[in-house]
């Protein structure tokens, strides 16, 4: 299995910068998912690698080698679309063996290649159906298995879920996970959906603006963001802003709280504003008894809204911080509603401060 | 119990869908029939006329089989069949790429196209002919060939063919086939032939019948160069013999829709007959 090597790639479309010194290292066998909204260049550069487009500048090397110069039908690259690609005019084993067409690959061998992969898909059974006789997410297993059949050095999938519906999304891409240990062929994945991301990938990259804004693995992209657009995109934040009162002991005054910082490498001045992100499982609401008072460390929140979102409820509150959203379990959830007043408790151990 | 009483309901709605499905109301009935007669009463003219003038004793067909066992009559039609196929495949092979190619990398030349496309409709026919004919005088060897009417008709057949390929290319997703086949290994003839052509079976085969008819039909150009193509010798024929010249014109109409009916049968079995029901995802 290979490795990629992305090297300070840059490509624009007139005044767009697509790609802006991108750089990223693919080891072998990992399952890296490209992770950004619409237009941050995450497509720009799966295509890139696969030989669709050329960057302005940077290197595109696969196990040392630099492909650039290499056509696309030259590099041996699996390539799964977002939009369904299989040929209309084939069957799922004719799209299947067409790889091994080109490749003059024996009848028996394409055949066998063919009844092996679509096995692993799971479509077996579905060999001498055409496209149209097969559901969206039928194609999208067929176009995998066409990806794979040509024993690729690297497999490239450009949000190859998001035109089915949610709950074949996700049985999915625990396949696309499953095949892509089994085989153990190093993958780059591209999406906007960040479950879709944190749940499959070895590391995600969270791009932004034809940059790489943080790489690292799902749990620490989750629960270390390291920029204020990462904090945002990936899972949903609470943003409090805060004034520094100690840099020794990296205590924050937020409101009427005061808060101790856990990162070490907070390095504010006293007096500086600054912004910190919790997130709303991180945040625990106590129910007040009628004229009972808040214990110390808790802030007064009146419920604004409440969302229902299965095992949890998601609860809007008016705070003296601002307003919050709190995460509780929907059997607690039972017991509020709008105008609720309720203790609102942050965890410290779990606040983050990102530089503006 | 439950599903005895859903069935015993769902009868009379059915009953009552095929009704309201068979009721056409009256005007669109009175089009229909309008419709009709106007495209068939001029075909039964033209039969009725073309069985009539026959002297005593002789075949109800006497203007047919006169006309087939006229030598000028079989000489005329192979030539227009010669000229028609060879239109068909001049426009093809100068056609299919360029409009692919335009589709694919050129998508911005895809307005200049579509004008150069709708030339030949409003440029009337002689006015085009006398334009080209200079040019054609100085090509000897070709100017005295039936082949240089296979080129002028690819003139006149451009915006029919056109049409038919760019919508045949626009309802495919062209650029993701074409990606798809390239990460696959394959260079762009093979996609061309093996992916993209299959596809566009159906805008082929109704640009080529529209070639087809319009080579077969043509002639103020074949008059003018002097060629006895099949529409030639039927005008000919049908100013001596006007029976003849009916008959021949119930000829070339069933010979084109013959060409019709097997290219559409031709189009038909393009892509697997086999109709499984869509299955859902499990």
């Amino acid at each position: 299995m290979a490795t990629v090597e992305l090297r300070g790639l840059r490509r624009t479309f007139g005044s767009v910068v697509a790609l802006d010194d991108l750089s990223l290292e693919v080891r072998s066998g990992e399952f890296v998912s490209l992770l950004g909204p619409s237009g941050c260049g995450k497509t720009t550069a799966l295509r890139i690698i696969a030989g669709f487009e050329w960057p302005d500048s940077g290197e595109v090397l696969v196990e040392g080698e630099d492909v650039l110069s290499k056509p696309a039908n030259k590099r041996n690259m699996g390539m799964v679309f977002q939009a369904y690609s299989l040929f209309p005019n084939m069957t799922a084993q004719q799209n299947v063996e067409f790889g091994l067409r080109v490749r003059k690959e024996s009848h028996e061998k394409r055949v066998q290649r063919a009844r092996e992969l679509l096995e692993l898909v799971g479509l077996g059974s579905a060999m001498g159906r055409y496209p149209r006789q097969l559901s969206g997410g039928q194609q999208q297993r067929v176009a995998l298995a066409r990806s794979l059949a040509i024993q690729p050095r690297v497999l490239l999938l450009d949000e190859p879920l998001s035109a089915l519906d949610a709950k074949v999304r996700v049985q999915l891409r625990a396949e696309v996970r499953r095949i892509q240990l089994e085989l153990g062929i190093t993958t780059l994945y591209v999406t906007h959906d960040q479950e879709e991301a944190l749940s499959i990938s070895d590391r995600v990259a969270v791009m932004s603006h034809g940059r790489i804004e943080q790489l690292g693995t799902p749990a620490q992209i989750y629960s270390g963001p390291r920029t204020a657009f990462v904090a945002n995109f990936v899972g949903t934040m609470n943003k409090l802003e805060g004034t520094v009162v100690s840099l020794e002991d990296r205590v924050v005054r937020c409101g009427p709280l005061l808060v101790s910082i856990p990162d070490p490498t907070f390095n504010h001045p006293v007096g500086e504003t600054v912004e910190l992100f919790v997130r709303p499982e991180d945040i625990s609401l106590e129910l007040l008894a009628n004229g009972g008072k808040l214990a110390s460390g808790l802030v007064e929140g009146r419920v604004t809204s409440l969302t229902f979102l299965g095992p949890v409820t998601r609860v809007g509150l008016a705070t003296d911080l601002g307003p919050i959203m709190a995460d509780v379990s929907s059997a607690v959830a039972l017991n509020l509603a709008a105008d609720t007043v309720v203790g609102v408790k942050l965890d410290s151990s779990s606040l983050r401060s990102i530089a503006r | 119990m439950a599903q005895v009483t859903a069935v015993a309901e769902a009868r009379p709605s059915s009953h009552r869908f095929r009704r309201a499905r068979s009721r056409i109301p009256v005007w669109h009935l009175t089009w229909l029939v309008l419709a009709a007669l106007v495209f068939l009463v001029p075909i039964y003219s033209v039969v009725q006329f073309s069985l009539a003038g026959i002297g005593p004793g002789q075949s109800p067909f006497h203007w047919y089989l006169t006309v087939f066992d006229d030598p000028m009559f079989r000489a005329s039609f192979w030539l227009s069949i010669q000229i028609s196929l060879e239109t068909v495949a001049v426009s093809l092979v100068l056609m299919v790429p360029t409009v692919f190619w335009v589709h694919l990398r050129l998508p911005g030349l895809r307005a200049v196209m579509d004008l150069i496309s709708i030339l030949p409709f409003v440029v009337p026919p002689i006015v085009l002919v006398v334009g080209l004919l200079p040019f054609l005088k100085n090509i000897t060897w070709l100017f005295v060939r039936p082949e240089v009417l296979s080129l002028i008709y690819v003139v006149f057949a451009l915006p029919f063919l056109y049409r038919a390929l760019d919508a045949g290319l626009r309802a495919i997703d062209l650029r993701t086939l074409v990606d798809a086949a390239e990460s696959l290994g394959a260079r762009m003839p093979r996609t061309l032939l093996r992916v993209i052509l299959p596809n566009l079976r159906a805008a082929i085969i109704g640009g080529s019948l529209l070639t087809i008819a319009i080579a077969m039909g043509e002639y103020t150009v074949a008059s003018l160069l002097e060629f006895n193509t099949f529409s030639v010798y039927t005008y000919t024929v049908g100013t001596s013999t006007a029976y003849e010249g009916v008959a021949l014109s119930f000829i070339s109409f069933i010979f084109v829709w013959g060409a019709m009916l097997a290219l559409y049968l031709l189009g038909r079995g393009g892509r697997g007959a086999a109709a499984v029901a869509i299955t859902d995802y499990k």
